[in-house]
């Protein structure tokens, strides 16, 4: 009990408090890139700071505005607690397994789009109804590549998944899957080229348009949180080699693979242009079938 | 006075009550405050029953109360778990829908409540009949009941001509449902010369032992007549013309228990009547196969919907599909592992309860939605949260329920229905197909019901609605709105009250021995689920532990919120800079997810369909011939050539109308004499 407790509150560190850190160096390489100096690694920590500071302006007095942001970073915090972070078994092991967390990062994304359909806004009707379009093609693959783990194991629990993943050395079906959930990360962080639903040039922003001040610092963590969590999610469930069963090597080791990660994110982020939503759409449907070629590999060793 | 009695007597007093309220039944409000005060009493008695069922065991009549001896037909009563489970569905719907169509029927002032109340209440009484006897005969005498009586509430309104034609499909496709079921039940009845359900479960038996092929003809020819009523596609077709066609209240029970007869049909025969074999593994993989059809394609079409109703009769049949699809499950592995067949029954039926939970629910917000705007297409409302807080509130916890959110009721059974068809499916792969269809729709069902939230109750007020007065809706429209969303969320929070409950039913269809112990399939876990579905597949969700981790988050993320003790200010919507007015940019129900909704585009010739439910199917125009149709037509050939042939003799008579007194006089003198004359003769 004290052990999940522990490692609880080692997640809870790591998506909070850690995630805007990955950030500055995220902008650092995006600066890199664009030949430009950039802005310090603190600047996130800084600008979360500062917007938790500001006006809260809201537009209706539809509870769902403010409340949203914070059910949506609270929702984040329990999927980082599903998953593991440098350990096998996640905190909240006793609680759910592959199908609660599916649906926590579903919620997450409800939450948002209800708060950008109760801020009136018609950009942010357009934003929600992109945002439901990408989760509608992006989650089955999640589910598939989640799920064609649990076939292997035989348990939908993801400390079974990694344990058989670990025994079983690296199998053509579990690269797959990790393949296909490496293909959207990049949409379920809204980075660019599928930062769709917000597009701040076409839209303004989409859903967050009328979420300013603290608002939207929770949110903006929240999507800090994300990067954390999926990186976490693709490097412990899908790859989860070298695995020492010593806690803080461990840890240190997923940090290192995170942050390999999310560079990749970011190097994709910064050459890409954005997508229309119904390219978005029909290159997902492609990696569906990617994912269901993993599934049929699963079954077949089975 | 035992049991039985206490059945017997709420049904009476049902009777009572469509009497007194066809008396009352041009005092609106006294009549429907009857059927409600006869609802709730025979709510109480029925509830007894069902408790009384779970605490003791069966009940049954020690002999029949009525008996038609020349076919070997017996009205015995008999109610078992499963019967005490859609009793208390139908008395708990059925209660609240009553008391919602207290002050809901104002809204149609121009139609007699004749035509209401004591349909609403024999209705209710077909459906209690239809689970409690153990007879083949009586289940279709009270079947047909159930179906007339919804028949003439789907036409209520009967001034509108679309109502009428959703209402002739429903009565067509439903007795052809029905004829199928009268011929498998008179197959068998040849064979038993009874109808008693042990009999027919002997034949059975004894068609199964001779290895006949008749028994799949019969099994066949049940599945038509339980998918039509329970709305599968293809045969469901009835249902979305039905459904929105029917007062809210109606609708609501329609979808939440009527349609659920047909499973309950289904469970008796599949399982109750039929032995496991190697029928009940191929007949559980076509239901399931059924219902993944219907979950597909009726959900996809409730993607394109834009009338509120009409939306929600498509997801009727997408979550019935879910229920057939766990179901078939059950029934298939019964013959191949109880624990998966267990477990999956479980799950079907779970869903079936919390179906009856939010799809009622959902029926009466879009209610509310109608009585107080007097529309129900999306693209006309909006902005309805700030004027009807509580069903605002209301539809969001059965929208979040139904899309299968986790701590609200959708989400255990959903959560069952995966777990079960993808580790239950590692020996069958087709199960884990079905299963990710079923996953992949439960994203589909959460877009639809975003679009009807932000439509209706969050985007900005239409200029249209600015003339009417919106306020929230009276007192007895909301009670029962909050009592169901409550139901939806004590069933997602607490599965440990219910999981025991719903395994001594799938237990009472015959396979109390025959499943697997109740602590072996959920292992004891504090206030959670541990599913043991065997061979080491296992897993875990605990929804009471799920919730205070949640709580201490929200916590979290609160505090979080209030470090930069930030201010709180209302300001006007931000349009860019540009100025306009709300009407001119109000998303529409209909943009909502238009790439999405291209894709699944489908046009084979002159026939198109805006998603996998074609539209447009022409209905075969049948040529009477004239003399049948002149036949028909008693006035022509009858009536009006006789009325015309007195009139005409008569008019021989006016030339004496000579307007004379004299001539009268005369007349009279004449026939005076006349008379005289005769009565000498005849003396």
């Amino acid at each position: 009990m004290s052990y999940a407790i522990g490692i609880g509150f080692l997640n809870i560190c790591l998506v909070l408090l850690l995630s805007p850190f990955l950030e500055g160096i995220i902008r650092k390489i995006r600066a890199f890139i664009h030949s430009r100096k950039g802005p310090p690694l603190k600047q996130p920590y800084y600008d979360l700071l500062k917007l938790l500071g500001k006006e809260n302006l809201v537009v209706s007095p539809n509870f769902l505005i403010r409340w949203a942001p914070i059910v949506c970073l609270a929702t984040i915090l329990i999927a980082g607690l599903l998953i593991p972070m440098g350990t096998i078994r996640p905190p909240l092991s006793v609680a759910g397994d592959v199908i609660v967390f599916i649906y926590f990062i579903t919620l997450a994304a409800v939450v948002i789009m209800m708060a950008a359909a109760a801020s009136e806004n018609p950009y942010a009707h357009i934003g929600a109804s992109r945002e439901m379009m990408m989760l509608l093609t992006v989650e089955p693959v999640i589910a598939i590549a989640l799920i064609t783990g649990a076939i292997n194991a035989h348990s939908f629990r993801i400390s079974d998944i990694v344990m058989w993943n670990l025994a079983h050395g690296p199998t053509v079906s579990m690269g797959i899957a990790g393949l296909s959930v490496f293909l959207i990360v990049q949409a379920q962080l809204g980075k660019l080229p599928f930062d769709i639903p917000e597009a701040d040039q076409e839209i303004m922003g989409g859903v967050f348009i009328e979420m300013s001040g603290p608002k939207y610092a929770l949110f903006k963590w929240a999507f800090l949180a994300k990067q954390v969590i999926f990186a976490s999610l693709l490097c412990q469930v899908f790859i989860p080699w070298p695995t020492t069963f010593i806690l803080w090597l461990d840890v240190l080791v997923n940090l290192v693979k995170v942050l390999i990660i999310v560079i990749f994110v970011c190097i994709i982020d910064v050459v890409n242009p954005r997508l229309r939503i119904d390219q978005a759409i029909k290159y997902f449907f492609i990696i569906i079938f990617v994912a269901l070629m993993g599934l049929v590999f699963a079954l077949v060793q089975a | 006075m035992n049991t039985i009695q206490v059945l017997i007597g709420s049904v009476l007093i049902l009777l009572t009550g469509v009497a007194i309220t066809a008396i009352f039944s041009s005092y609106r409000k006294i009549c429907s405050w009857i059927a409600f005060l006869s609802m709730l009493f025979a709510a109480i008695g029925i509830g007894y029953t069902a408790v009384f069922v779970y605490l003791h065991g069966p009940v049954a009549t020690t002999q029949p109360i009525f008996t038609i001896s020349t076919i070997g037909a017996s009205l015995n009563l008999r109610i078992d778990e499963l019967s005490a489970l859609f009793l208390t569905v139908i008395s708990f719907i059925g209660l609240w829908a009553t008391l919602y169509s207290v002050d809901y029927m104002s809204f149609y002032k121009k139609e007699s409540l004749l035509r209401f109340s004591p349909f609403l209440l024999l209705f209710i009484i077909g459906m209690v009949g239809v689970v409690c006897v153990t007879d083949m005969f009586f289940f279709f005498v009270f079947w047909e009941f159930m179906t007339l009586a919804s028949y003439l509430l789907v036409i209520f309104e009967k001034e509108r001509k679309v109502n009428l034609k959703a209402g002739f499909k429903y009565f067509l496709l439903t007795h052809i449902g029905t004829v199928c079921m009268y011929i498998a039940a008179i197959v068998l009845w040849t064979q038993s010369k009874s109808f008693d359900f042990n009999e027919l479960r002997g034949v059975f038996e004894t068609y199964l032992s001779s290895g006949l092929g008749i028994v799949h003809v019969v099994l066949l020819l049940f599945f038509v007549g339980f998918a039509t009523k329970a709305a599968i596609l293809p045969f469901g077709i009835w249902l979305p013309d039905a459904h929105p066609a029917a007062p809210s209240g109606v609708s609501a029970i329609l979808s939440g228990v009527m349609i659920k007869m047909g499973i309950y049909g289904l469970l008796r025969v599949f399982i109750f009547l039929c032995p496991i074999s190697h029928a009940t593994y191929i007949w559980g993989g076509i239901i399931a196969i059924f219902g993944t059809i219907s979950l597909f394609v009726a959900t996809f079409t409730a993607l394109i919907q834009e009338d509120s109703k009409r939306l929600l009769a498509f997801h009727s049949i997408g979550q019935v599909g879910y229920i057939f699809l766990s179901l078939g499950m059950g029934i298939a592995f019964l013959p191949i592992s109880p624990v998966i067949s267990a477990v999956a029954l479980i799950a079907g039926v779970y869903h079936l309860i919390n179906h009856a939970c939010f799809k009622s629910l959902l029926f009466l917000n879009a209610g509310s939605i109608l009585y107080q705007t007097g529309t129900r297409d999306l693209n006309k409302i909006g902005g309805l949260s700030k004027l009807m807080p509580v069903t605002a509130a209301t539809a969001l916890i059965a929208s979040l329920s139904i899309s299968g959110m986790p701590v609200f009721n959708g989400f255990i059974s959903k959560w069952l229905i995966f777990q079960v068809t993808i580790l239950g499916g590692i020996s069958h792969p087709l199960y884990i197909i079905l299963g990710l269809f079923a996953l992949f729709i439960s994203a589909v069902t959460l877009a639809s019901f975003i679009k009807f939230m932000a439509t209706s109750f969050w985007a900005k007020t239409p200029d249209s609605l600015k003339t009417r007065t919106i306020k929230e809706v009276p007192l007895t429209m909301q009670i029962p709105q909050v009592v169901l969303a409550a139901m939806c969320i004590f069933l997602g929070v607490f599965p440990v009250v219910a999981i025991p409950i719903l395994y001594t039913t799938a237990g009472s269809l015959g396979l109390s021995g025959y499943l697997p112990q109740l602590d072996a399939l959920f292992r004891g876990s504090y206030l959670g689920l541990n599913t043991n579905l065997g061979e080491g597949m296992a897993t875990t969700f605990n929804p009471f532990f799920i919730l205070i981790i949640m709580m201490i988050c929200t916590v979290l993320a609160y505090l979080i919120f209030k470090m930069g003790k930030s201010e709180l200010r209302q300001v006007e919507t931000w349009y860019c800079g540009e100025e306009h007015t709300a009407e001119e940019v109000r998303y529409k129900a209909h943009s909502f997810y238009v790439p999405f909704k291209q894709i699944f585009r489908i046009r084979i010739g002159k026939y198109w369909s805006e998603s996998l439910y074609l539209t447009n199917i022409p209905w075969p125009k049948i040529k009477v011939p004239g003399f049948i149709k002149k036949a028909l037509q008693i006035d022509r050939w009858f009536y009006y050539p006789l009325v015309n042939f007195v009139i005409k003799i008569f008019d021989r008579f006016s030339i004496t109308h000579v307007g004379v007194p004299q001539v009268y006089t005369l007349w009279l003198i004449i026939g005076m004499v006349l008379a005289i004359i005769v009565l000498f003769a005849l003396s």
